[in-house]
């Protein structure tokens, strides 16, 4: 008896919850933490606080309609939700979709791209303690925005793709100013370089924590600079080309590690490549309509399922639509690119502080409404 | 290369459809292994005998080939360009632990489970998706059971990835995975007991 | 349900109550209660073009004990009404809520026949005192909303309304 009494003592353990209301960025999430001291015994993340039914809306909207959807599941790089959404119906429907149209998406996407990682970079060391960055990378973030802004009319949920193309043109001052803004941020990402990666307290706190090897990744299924950062070479976008992306030199960055370092990196690379993506797509922009010659009154995919995946900023962003031949989808089931990667953090988690924990889970970025949908 | 590697692995489990069909799964399971390097054309031979057992579950005695020429069970390749994937397989639910044991040996990664529901054919089905790093051929596991009880057995121990998937495709569709460890609602609140993606579901 | 009894002072003092309320209406502390597309732009607002700090709300506390102002950003789910009614009531008085967004106001785009997941409206069971329209709104719209809840505290606008020509 008193053994047992001893046993229990010191391997005493108490439950306690992170969320679901914890300092912005991320969202609603709920993590039920078993806890030995500081350390973590069992993870369990725990979903559904901000689960909107977009799979159900598919199926109650007509093609059209659910658009507007496709901005709100990550509102961080919606325009990459958008090209995934539509590149899948116009797969089914065979739609054509014109040059100048698919050169405007990438620019579009791309720019989308950057300013969702100069978000997570700055909410990123925002999580580890460090507030300044936060004001710098929004900063450039601003000058993104207004920037599409121009084009498209919105500040954060784009819906700037149609089936079978864009709906407005840029001008002359767009490219001006996307110019500009690639001079400016070049000038700017060494500064970043110096003072936060370098920087011996990101470095302490990232280095060799929250290890995840390539196993682990595909059992898991984990894409996107989660998977690059453990040396999978895998982008959607060099592995299985959609759009007009095989005309564009660009590099892959992956990095071997596999701790929350090497994921940083990834996305901080990533930034240099996708300025590399537009700068190429600006001299090579083709004059010519951005809309089908014919305009396209009714869509109508044939009977079957179809699968398209673009490469979003989090990973790869599948579309799995059932039709059944009328104007609305039989079952429309979106693959979220941060669900799989949120499911290995129980395992990923066993055994570590909790600070380490929390600077996993920012090196994951994450955006509950995607993996909630 | 992958695809046809995947595609002569996965058309061995059709076999043992074919062959044991009152033999327990057990014996059909060594099988499995023994014949997993079998030869393109043995493998052919043995889907063309055999012209849809499925369809003639019901009928035993008939041995003769049915009127209509339906395609020989197995992998099916697709037209990639059209739908999105490479390989489609048609199982039923007890072969699907196995083909995903093949999957996994093979360094697919799992990209998604979801379930469709065949309202007219009294049907409930759930969709499987797989994907390779290195090599790209998506290869998409498809099987169905009955609306009124529908069970599939879990592949949870062998892909961790799909205990939320199946998780979620318990919650919208009410689909039971057998010996899955922990079976709660992962997307609606946890005393939730409708299931929405139900065509007859009315909130 | 949406109403709140406040029981009234006892004794009234006219310039102490307009002091308190100019102190209140300057440094009114938003608690970081962002729950989806919204709280980006309540980031954007707090951050450096569009500096919520010069009207004294900057300090964005995670704790409800701290604050005066919830600023509702997002969608409710009915998973989550709970969780937002505790921190509601854990707020001390004298509180403030802003519903910004749609969805905070009605539910938004996600209100369709048959839903089954959210609740169609903060004041479906918070009393909100301004309301925020846009999907999402704009910065500018956040700090319009901040100087109509400073109006209703002190009883006069911080400057003057702009009038279009």
């Amino acid at each position: 008896m008193n053994g047992l009494l001893q046993q229990d003592v010191n391997k005493e353990t108490f439950t306690i919850n992170l969320g679901p209301q914890h300092p912005a960025t991320h969202g609603v999430l709920r993590v039920k933490l078993v806890m030995d001291g500081e350390y973590i015994v069992e993870a369990e993340p725990v979903l559904g606080y901000i689960h909107r039914m977009h799979e159900k809306m598919g199926e109650n909207r007509t093609w059209a309609k659910f658009l507007p959807n496709c901005g709100r599941m990550d509102y961080l790089s919606a325009m990459s939700y958008n090209h995934g959404y539509v590149a899948a119906v116009e797969r089914a429907a065979a739609i054509e979709v014109p040059e100048r149209a698919e050169y405007l998406r990438v620019i579009t996407v791309e720019m989308n791209r950057i300013s969702s990682h100069l978000l997570w970079f700055g909410a990123f060391v925002l999580d580890l303690g460090g507030f300044t960055p936060l004001l710098y990378a929004f900063d450039d973030r601003e000058l993104i925005l207004d920037l599409l802004e121009s084009v498209t009319g919105s500040r954060l949920t784009y819906c700037y793709f149609r089936f079978g193309g864009v709906y407005n043109d840029i001008d002359d001052a767009f490219i001006a100013g996307t110019r500009e803004f690639i001079k400016r941020q070049r000038k700017r990402m060494p500064m970043y370089d110096a003072l936060v990666t370098k920087n011996i307290i990101l470095i302490k706190r990232l280095k060799e924590i929250g290890h995840i090897s390539k196993d682990m990744a595909i059992r898991y299924g984990a894409t996107g600079p989660v998977a690059r950062g453990s040396g999978i070479n895998y982008d959607v976008r060099k592995n299985e080309p959609y759009s007009v992306y095989p005309e564009f030199d660009f590099d892959v960055p992956v990095y071997e590690e596999g701790d929350s370092m090497a994921r940083y990196m990834v996305r901080m690379d990533e930034i240099e490549q996708s300025m590399r993506i537009i700068e190429q797509a600006l001299d090579k922009l083709p004059e010519g309509e951005i809309k089908p010659k014919k305009a396209i009154k009714l869509v109508k995919p044939e009977k079957g399922d179809y699968y398209h995946a673009v490469e979003a900023a989090r990973g790869s962003f599948g579309v799995r639509l059932v039709s059944d031949g009328k104007n609305q989808a039989y079952r429309l089931k979106l693959r979220s690119p941060t669900y799989s990667n949120l499911s290995l953090y129980g395992e990923a988690t066993k055994g570590m502080l909790l600070p380490d924990a929390l600077a996993l889970m920012g090196s994951l970025d994450l955006v509950i409404p995607e993996i909630d949908r | 290369m992958l695809l046809a590697k995947i595609k002569e692995a996965l058309s061995s489990l059709y076999e043992n459809i074919q062959e044991t069909e009152e033999t327990p799964d057990a014996d059909a399971a060594a099988a499995v292994e023994a014949e997993d390097t079998a030869v393109a054309s043995a493998a052919e031979e043995v889907q063309a005998e055999e012209t849809a057992p499925e369809q003639e579950e019901s009928k035993p005695e008939e041995v003769a080939e049915p009127e209509e020429p339906a395609p020989p069970p197995g992998p099916k390749e697709t037209d990639y360009k059209a739908k999105g994937y490479h390989l489609d397989v048609d199982l039923p639910p007890e072969k699907l632990p196995e083909a995903a044991e093949i999957l996994l040996r093979e360094d697919f990664f799992i990209e998604s489970i979801t379930g469709v529901d065949w309202i007219d054919d009294e049907q409930l089905e759930a969709v499987y998706d797989f994907n390779h790093f290195d090599e790209l051929c998506r290869v998409v596991l498809r099987t169905r059971t009955d609306r009124e009880n529908p069970a599939i057995p879990t592949i949870s121990h062998i892909y961790q990835g799909a205990n939320w998937h199946e998780r979620e495709t318990h919650d919208f569709f009410g689909i039971k995975f057998i010996d899955h460890p922990n079976l709660e609602p992962l997307l609606l609140p946890e005393d939730a007991d409708f299931h929405p993606l139900l065509k007859d579901f009315k909130a | 349900m949406g109403n709140e009894v406040v029981q009234p002072p006892i004794i009234h003092f006219d310039t102490l109550d307009k002091i308190l309320g100019l102190g209140r209406a300057n440094s009114l502390w938003p608690m970081t209660f962002g729950l989806a597309c919204c709280a980006i732009e309540m980031m954007a607002t707090g951050a450096a073009r569009f500096d919520l700090a010069r009207f004294g709300a900057e300090v964005f506390r995670p704790s409800p004990r701290q604050c005066d102002v919830m600023i509702v950003a997002g969608t409710i789910s009915k998973k989550m009404e709970p969780a937002v009614k505790t921190l509601y009531d854990q707020m001390p008085e004298p509180k403030w809520v802003i519903a910004m967004g749609n969805c905070a106001i009605s539910g938004g785009p996600f209100v369709f026949e048959g839903q089954y997941g959210i609740v169609e409206g903060a004041d479906k069971f918070l009393p909100v005192d301004v309301y925020i329209p846009g999907c999402p709104p704009r910065p500018e719209a956040l700090i319009e909303g901040i100087l109509e809840l400073e109006e209703k505290v002190t009883g006069h606008r911080r400057w003057p309304r702009v009038e279009a020509k």
